[in-house]
């Protein structure tokens, strides 16, 4: 394991779970797995507090363990994603926060911080009496004031209210859509299981079931193999997952599932009644978790999420705002459906589908569910379309039209920009114009040189729109290098490796007809490209003495390595960015102990000094900008590392 | 040197009549003849071979032909007749350099080459060289692909692209100027195909009624205030550290409008070739040497440096991108690279810190002793 990766995960298990925990986790960490009395032994710590120190860890989930059956000792080991994940924990927060309202944003954060939670724990953390308020009637006027923020997701955050929960009802409203939506998990036995020893007692299972000769061995047999271990996993990973029937008190009332629980994640598509309250309203007394469920926080479906906000920002960038709606849109009902994750999606490669095929496929109508019904899907186009037809957003096609041939026409139709009509779901013909534009928009995202998505091809079904994330996401990963090279080298290297990633390997002359550079300039930016890392040079000798200078030189751009050093070198800094809070901790030591003072906490502004709060003040201001800075490294890893699904660096 | 006779008037016909087939064919002085073409041009007086024997004896004494073999055929091409007075006073050595000059053609040939090939001692090539040039019989060139090394061809040729290296470069230099310009040129053509463009709604929030604005700066200035104020979400608020310049670019992204999808041919390699070699931006004998795989080529670099995407076939500006005015300063500061780039990394001090590889716990340099931090902890990026 990577130097850089043990000291950043070192550092986020100290700041999460303490300096006794973290100098345990260090240790496993650098020793790999050990049994309690090994490890007390070397570690130097007393056993008892090695145990204490261990079960903490296992509740935030930093350290996995074994046990074999019978009186063997269980194994601990360090979980590097587990560890790793702290820092994005921010991130995650955010998504939810985007996604499912401020408070679904606070109760994963809280979540997170404890590891996992049983949902009646959650409730008296919140100080909820159970069935308090539930039939008093007063739930109403609570969770209007409560959820109204949550639905606009990303454009209006100016929620009115606390972003505190009120009542139980609400928790419950909230931790089921986050179940639904998968960003929380329900907890197993196998949950706190190495996912490598996992795979050792699937297989074993597998064998000691249908293969009573313990043999595996032959290509038929492998198959059958392979194919029994992957629907055993399947069957396990359905049995730990939240379900609607069994972990759902309905109390009598039947309902299709789904029906309500994924209401208030959706948007609001009522005519302007957004203030009205949320939908979970009127069902809320009727979900209810058991209190003994317990829950935690799914990195993956959050790493799917986070991709999502990732897509949808490059969709920003290269085809503007109202596209990049629809397409975020797109990418959250597609998401809803990922059921399959990346790694299977690979092993269904090897038969002759196409593995496009299995990704999941969004209605146009499921689209527009998603999407915010106040965006003017029509005016973030260029003319040339609708002869006639359109109705309400007539001036702004009118006004392009005279821009087709490339010249601008200066004009502006005031007056029938007054006469638009709201627009909304009032009407089948509004909506079926609606479709027609979110349609529109989703043919922009399927031209663009990416291909955002792409409609089934002819003969298949489903029909829909699919998202071809695996192709995305390496062009994410390009673009973040490019990103990387260009912010760090500057323009012309950029060039350079692009040219180097696209062409292949190539001797100097040929890099520098193609990039249109003099020899010289190429060999000094090729030179300090390789310095740092980012290009290598093959040596092709052109006969048998293998004169140097009758040696062919071949330039080329190797993504993976680029990816992996990168990688490390973001583990690095954000281990670095961790310290310095460290560092800037001690230069405010002393107010930051004053302020955490029982009789200080909480009324700063009175029983502080100016001066004292001015500094204060600043602490928070560099806390902050330090922890910013660790998101945003953890997203430049994300991309580097989680959205391809296919980990470079971390072994589970 | 014995003088030669004054040319037959049989024979001056014969080689006009050559000259002017070589000149009007496509391989110009390159043309060979053999003896049957030789043969089917002469006049009437020389159909015979015993006829025309003697006069092409007598033209390849005086040098205005030249004789060569090809497929075992004897062949003859015609040589320019001052070119021909000129060889006609040379030595044989001198000669002989002339003639392997002449069969280098456009290709040129090295001077290293022209001593190991002719035999002829290296001091008296060397001395040969400048009085041919003087004679206006050669001239020295440059080859791109070996710049240092002396390369030399018949004087009245045009160096082939291979030698030249192509439209971009003058006299054995890269023309950036030339490729410069081209690109933007390029980039000014396709972008107004690209995206339609709009004035920033400034009739909708205003009571007042629209002004008509020809002034593109102030339209700008006008939106981009307009555009920080109506930012409700953190996303979309422009960022607080930037290179200057990076607002009008962000105005640019908002009036950029997509065309609806496929209904659209956006300008190809041949295309925008068409254009470049239509307008009068480029000095006409520049444009008419331009040839589509080198404009393709100057694509292809502007789509590494992500101002072009390619759209089905043709291609349109990253949205954007504008092209920037002749004459104008390039504001986009190199150093820093492009604002749109970057990423939480390369923000970072760490980043672009320069003893990155030294940093660690214990060391010489640790996050405690960095100097960048403190730095960018004051907001100095």
């Amino acid at each position: 394991m990577a130097q850089s990766l043990v000291e950043l995960t070192s550092l986020l298990a100290a700041s999460h779970a303490g300096d006794l925990s973290a100098q345990i986790f260090a240790y496993l960490a650098k020793h790999g797995r050990l049994t309690l009395p090994s490890l007390a032994a070397h570690a130097d710590v007393p056993a008892r507090r090695a145990r204490t120190a261990l079960s903490s860890l296992v509740e935030t989930g930093l350290v996995q363990y074994t046990a074999a059956e019978g009186t063997a000792p269980a194994f601990y080991t360090a979980s590097w994603a587990a560890a790793y994940n702290i820092a994005r924990h921010s991130n995650v927060v955010r998504l939810v926060t985007e996604r499912h309202g401020i408070q679904a944003g606070g109760v994963v954060k809280n979540i997170l911080s404890l590891g996992y939670a049983r949902v009646g724990e959650l409730a008296e953390a919140y100080g909820l009496e159970p069935g308090s308020k539930r039939d008093s009637g007063v739930e109403s006027g609570n969770t209007v004031v409560g959820i109204k923020g949550t639905v606009n997701g990303a454009t209006h955050h100016k929620v009115s209210g606390s972003q505190h929960v009120n009542s139980e009802a609400e928790l419950h409203v909230i931790l089921v859509t986050l179940l639904q939506s998968g960003i929380l998990v329900k907890i197993g036995r196998r949950t706190f299981v190495p996912v490598s020893d996992l795979q050792d007692q699937v297989e074993e299972a597998v064998i000691s079931d249908q293969f009573p000769d313990r043999k595996v061995t032959g290509p038929k047999k492998q198959a059958a193999f392979s194919i029994a271990v992957r629907q055993l996993k399947r069957k396990w990973q359905v049995e730990d997952a939240f379900s609607e029937t069994h972990d759902l008190n309905s109390k009598g009332t039947i309902k299709r599932p789904g029906q309500h629980f994924t209401a208030p994640n959706k948007r609001v598509k009522l005519n302007g009644a957004v203030t009205n309250g949320n939908h979970a309203t009127e069902d809320d007394s009727s979900v209810k978790l058991s209190s003994e469920l317990t829950v935690r926080v799914d990195f993956t479906r959050c790493t799917i999420g986070l991709r999502s906000l990732r897509l949808q920002n490059t969709a920003k960038r290269l085809l503007g705002p109202i596209t990049s709606a629809v397409y975020g849109a797109l990418l959250h009902s597609v998401e809803a459906k990922i059921r399959i994750l990346h790694t299977e999606v690979n092993e269904l490669q090897d038969e002759d589908d196409d593995p496009d095929d299995f990704l999941p496929v969004a209605h146009i109508r499921e689209i527009a569910e998603y999407l915010d019904p106040d965006i003017e899907l029509a005016e973030a186009l260029g003319s040339e379309e609708d002869k006639g037809k359109h109705v309400q957003n007539g001036p702004s096609t009118a006004k392009r039209k005279g821009q087709v041939n490339g010249h601008q026409e200066g004009e502006d139709h005031p007056g029938e920009e007054l006469g638009r009509i709201a627009n909304g779901f009032s009407s089948y013909r509004d909506s079926a114009k609606r479709f027609e534009h979110i349609e529109a928009h989703l043919r922009l995202l399927e031209e663009h040189s990416k291909t955002f998505c792409k409609y089934t091809r002819p003969g298949k079904t489903p029909k829909g729109w699919r998202v071809p994330f695996a192709a995305l996401s390496k062009s994410l990963l390009d673009e973040e290098l490019d990103a990387t090279v260009a912010a760090r080298y500057g323009k012309v290297p950029l060039r350079l490796a692009r040219l180097l990633r696209d062409r292949g390997k190539l001797e100097e002359k040929a890099v520098a007809a193609i990039a249109m550079m003099r020899i010289k300039d190429v060999r000094s930016v090729m030179g300090e490209m390789q310095h740092q890392g980012l290009v290598d040079v093959q040596e092709v000798p052109k006969e048998g003495q293998r004169q140097p200078s009758k040696n062919l030189y071949l330039w080329y751009f190797d993504t993976q390595r680029v990816q992996a050093l990168v990688l490390q070198q973001t583990y690095k800094a954000m281990a670095r960015t961790l310290q310095r809070v460290q560092v800037e901790k001690e230069d405010y030591r002393a107010i930051i102990e004053k302020a955490e003072r029982s009789d200080i906490r909480g009324q700063e502004s009175e029983k502080l000094e100016q001066s004292e709060r001015v500094q204060l003040r600043k602490w928070r201001e560099i806390e902050e900008r330090l922890l910013t800075q660790v998101a945003r490294l953890d997203d430049v890893v994300s991309v580097l590392r989680d959205f391809s699904g296919t980990d470079i660096t971390m072994g589970n | 040197m014995a003088t030669l006779a004054k040319l037959s008037d049989d024979g001056d016909a014969l080689y006009v009549k050559l000259l002017q087939v070589a000149q009007s064919s496509p391989d110009g002085l390159r043309k060979v003849f053999f003896q049957a073409d030789i043969q089917a041009l002469a006049s009437e007086s020389a159909k015979t071979l015993q006829d025309l024997m003697p006069l092409v004896q007598e033209l390849t004494n005086h040098c205005l032909l030249r004789l060569s073999k090809l497929d075992r055929a004897l062949c003859w091409s015609a040589r320019p007749r001052d070119a021909a007075k000129a060889i006609t006073l040379l030595n044989p050595d001198e000669k002989m350099i002339y003639s392997y000059v002449e069969d280098a053609h456009q290709k040129g040939i090295w001077l290293r080459e022209l001593k190991k090939r002719t035999g002829v001692n290296p001091n008296v090539v060397q001395k040969t060289m400048p009085k041919l040039e003087g004679a206006h019989l050669v001239k020295s060139i440059k080859n791109i692909r070996a710049p240092a090394q002396k390369t030399y061809m018949l004087y009245h040729l045009v160096p082939s692209d291979d030698v030249t290296g192509g439209s971009f470069f003058d006299a054995g230099d890269l023309d950036e100027s030339l490729i410069e310009e081209l690109s933007n040129l390029i980039i000014f053509h396709v972008r107004m195909q690209s995206w339609a463009d709009t004035k920033p709604k400034r009739v909708k929030r205003e009571a007042s009624p629209p002004v008509l604005i020809d002034d593109h700066n102030d339209s700008n200035g006008n939106a981009k205030k307009r555009k920080r104020g109506a930012t409700a979400d953190i996303e979309d608020a422009p960022r607080k550290y930037r290179p200057t310049g990076y607002d009008d670019h962000a105005v640019e992204i908002i009036t950029q409008l997509s065309f609806p999808a496929y209904t659209r041919t956006y300008p190809s390699a041949e295309a925008i070739h068409a254009f470049i070699t239509t307008t009068d931006a480029i000095r006409a004998s520049k444009a008419a040497q331009l040839t589509v795989p080198e404009i393709q080529g100057v694509i292809d670099v502007l789509v590494w440096d992500d101002k072009l995407e390619k759209v089905g076939d043709g291609y349109r500006t990253v949205r954007g991108v504008s092209f920037k005015p002749p004459g104008y300063p390039d504001d986009e500061g190199e150093e820093e690279g492009d604002a749109r780039f970057g990423n939480g990394l390369t923000q970072a001090p760490c980043g672009k810190c320069p003893v990155f590889d030294l940093c660690g716990e214990g060391g010489p340099v640790n996050a405690g002793s960095c100097v960048y931090w403190a730095k960018w902890l004051e907001g100095g990026g």
